[in-house]
């Protein structure tokens, strides 16, 4: 048995002698570009939860990535997550997870709905279904949907927290309204906007937080209801693109930390005067 | 076993009743200002909509907590009127999703899949190419949907419409709410009533006369010692459904008749002096 360096404290056991070889150093800022970043990567071995209205599974654009669909229940307002039929009330979940596949086509996809008829407990719902998603250890999560609910702060921060260190990436859509939403206010998530550049590789990023990427959410072509496709608009559509290429970065690099990932997406980002 | 000598209760039971009749007072003249109260601020919202946006039809969507639905209350353009009276699920449709989310959406090219336009032409006998729909949204929370079909001079809306659109539903949604209050404070005349009676009766608010105290608290409204209030209370009314040019002009009389008043009290004035 190997006894622990005396004279160091738990937190500083890691960076001990005879422990350094396990640490892990980025390649330089130089040195990331997309093909450092993902190359022909297509999220091969990444599962990503879609935390939305549901996804299609027989939808076209989902190509059978879909492997499990849950949703969230209500019971004295708390939630409780049962397996669900692979459907979509909305299209909303299938249109994100279109964009997701439509990116990163070997990830495996996860559906977890949390769109219940009792609005109440939304708050409550949706951050079970998030719970579930961290819990699963899926790689990236794609929110394009937040809470505005004061009450609910310190739950959401929590579940953020969470997820940043057991490895899942939230990547979460902005609000239009520049008011309070949570979680895509936390500093740990990705908070992505749409940018008006009609073209699905081009993202930037901001370096004046919260709002930290931009992505493509203007008129994208993407998978709806029944098997439908439609056009639509706005930034829970430009959040699945990053969630898309952090799918791939994972893919190329299964190691990648959340920190890590939101790292290399700055650093590939599309320059500022493109 | 009351704790409170009898009394004590009347002398309480007398300063509630003194304490209704102001309120109901203020509520009745509230109630005459506003003639038409919530809907006329509902048909103002969309029909404003309709202009602000250069659209075909616009239309709103409030949420009924008893049902657990969102109704269609109004709608103005030509093609909107259809979708008035519909319901719809919290987790159903674009605008279930924009209510339960609280994203906005835009959509385009709807009705070029007709997969996607035939569940909508179902409800509202209408299909449009394109639409926003936006959370009536404040502080307080989510209060419906606002709904712009058809922007006319474009095939989409773009990122700015679905801004615009959301910065006006959240000044619609204070709009609301100001309306809902005069409104709901009968309502909550009337809960404060069966509460007070359920705590002093001892048995239950069953035995106590709830009309007969609104009846007390409303009591002389309408007497003829308060006609002058009336009168007046009328005539603002009057005045604030007239139209600029006429308000201009009742403006310019009453200017007229005080410039006469005082000239007649500096005459009576002179005359006293001499």
């Amino acid at each position: 048995m190997t006894a622990e360096p005396i004279g160091l404290p738990a937190w500083s056991a890691p960076f001990a002698k005879d422990r350094r070889p396990d640490l892990r150093r980025l390649a330089t800022l130089e040195q990331i570009d997309r093909t450092w970043a993902f190359g022909d990567a297509r999220g091969a071995g990444v599962r990503i939860a879609i935390v939305d209205s549901g996804v299609e599974a027989d939808h076209p654009a989902i190509g059978g990535a879909l492997t499990r669909s849950v949703r969230v229940e209500l019971r004295d307002d708390e939630g409780i997550i049962v397996d669900d039929d692979p459907v979509d009330v909305v299209g909303h979940g299938t249109a994100c997870a279109s964009i997701v596949h439509g990116l990163a086509p070997e990830a495996e996809l996860l559906s977890v709905r949390v769109l219940g008829p009792d609005n109440r407990g939304k708050g409550a719902a949706f951050a079970a279904g998030l719970e579930w998603a961290i819990n699963e250890g899926v790689a990236v999560i794609n929110l394009s949907l937040s809470s505005r609910s004061e009450a609910m702060f310190g739950l959401f921060h929590e579940l953020a927290d969470r997820a940043y260190f057991a490895g899942a990436l939230l990547v979460c859509a902005a609000n239009n309204v520049p008011v309070a939403s949570y979680p895509s206010l936390f500093a740990s998530v990705v908070s992505v906007a749409a940018h008006d550049v009609r073209d699905p590789s081009v993202w930037y990023y901001n370096p004046r937080p919260p709002v930290e990427f931009g992505a493509f959410g203007l008129d994208v072509d993407v998978a709806w209801r029944a098997g439908s496709r439609i056009v639509a608009t706005g930034n829970s559509f430009a959040a699945p693109h990053v969630a898309g290429y952090a799918a791939r970065i994972r893919g190329a690099h299964p190691q990648a930390t959340p920190f890590e990932i939101k790292t290399i997406l700055a650093a590939t980002a599309n320059a500022p005067e493109s | 076993m009351s704790p409170d000598p009898p009394d004590d209760v009347d002398a309480r039971a007398e300063e509630a009743l003194g304490a209704l009749q102001a309120i109901a007072l203020r509520v009745e003249i509230a109630g005459r200002l506003i003639p038409t109260g919530g809907r006329a601020v509902l048909r103002s919202i969309v029909d404003a909509t309709v202009t602000l946006f250069g659209a075909e039809a616009a239309s709103l969507a409030l949420y009924d907590a008893g049902a657990d639905r969102l109704v269609f209350e109004v709608a103005a353009g030509t093609h909107g009127e259809g979708v008035v009276g519909v319901s719809i699920a919290t987790d159903e449709g674009v605008a279930g999703y924009v209510f339960s989310t609280g994203q906005p959406i835009a959509l385009s090219d709807v009705a070029a899949d007709r997969r996607f336009g035939r569940a909508t032409a179902e409800q509202t006998g209408y299909v449009p190419r394109s639409l926003i729909a936006v959370p009536l949204t404040d502080d307080e929370g989510t209060l419906g949907v606002l709904e712009v079909l058809d922007k006319r001079s474009e095939a989409s809306f773009d990122l700015h419409d679905v801004e615009l659109a959301s910065v006006f539903a959240r000044q619609a949604t204070i709009a609301i709410r100001v309306s809902r209050l005069d409104r709901d404070t009968a309502s909550l005349i009337r809960g404060v009533l069966a509460s007070a009676a359920g705590s002093t009766a001892g048995d239950g608010p069953g035995d106590f006369d709830i009309d007969a105290i609104v009846a007390a608290a409303t009591r002389g409204l309408h007497s003829e010692d308060e006609g002058a209030l009336w009168t007046v209370v009328d005539t603002v009314a009057r005045l604030r459904a007239a139209d600029p040019a006429q308000l201009e002009l009742v403006s310019e009389i009453l200017g007229v008749l005080a410039a006469r008043a005082e000239r007649a009290a500096d005459a009576r004035s002179r005359r006293r002096a001499r």
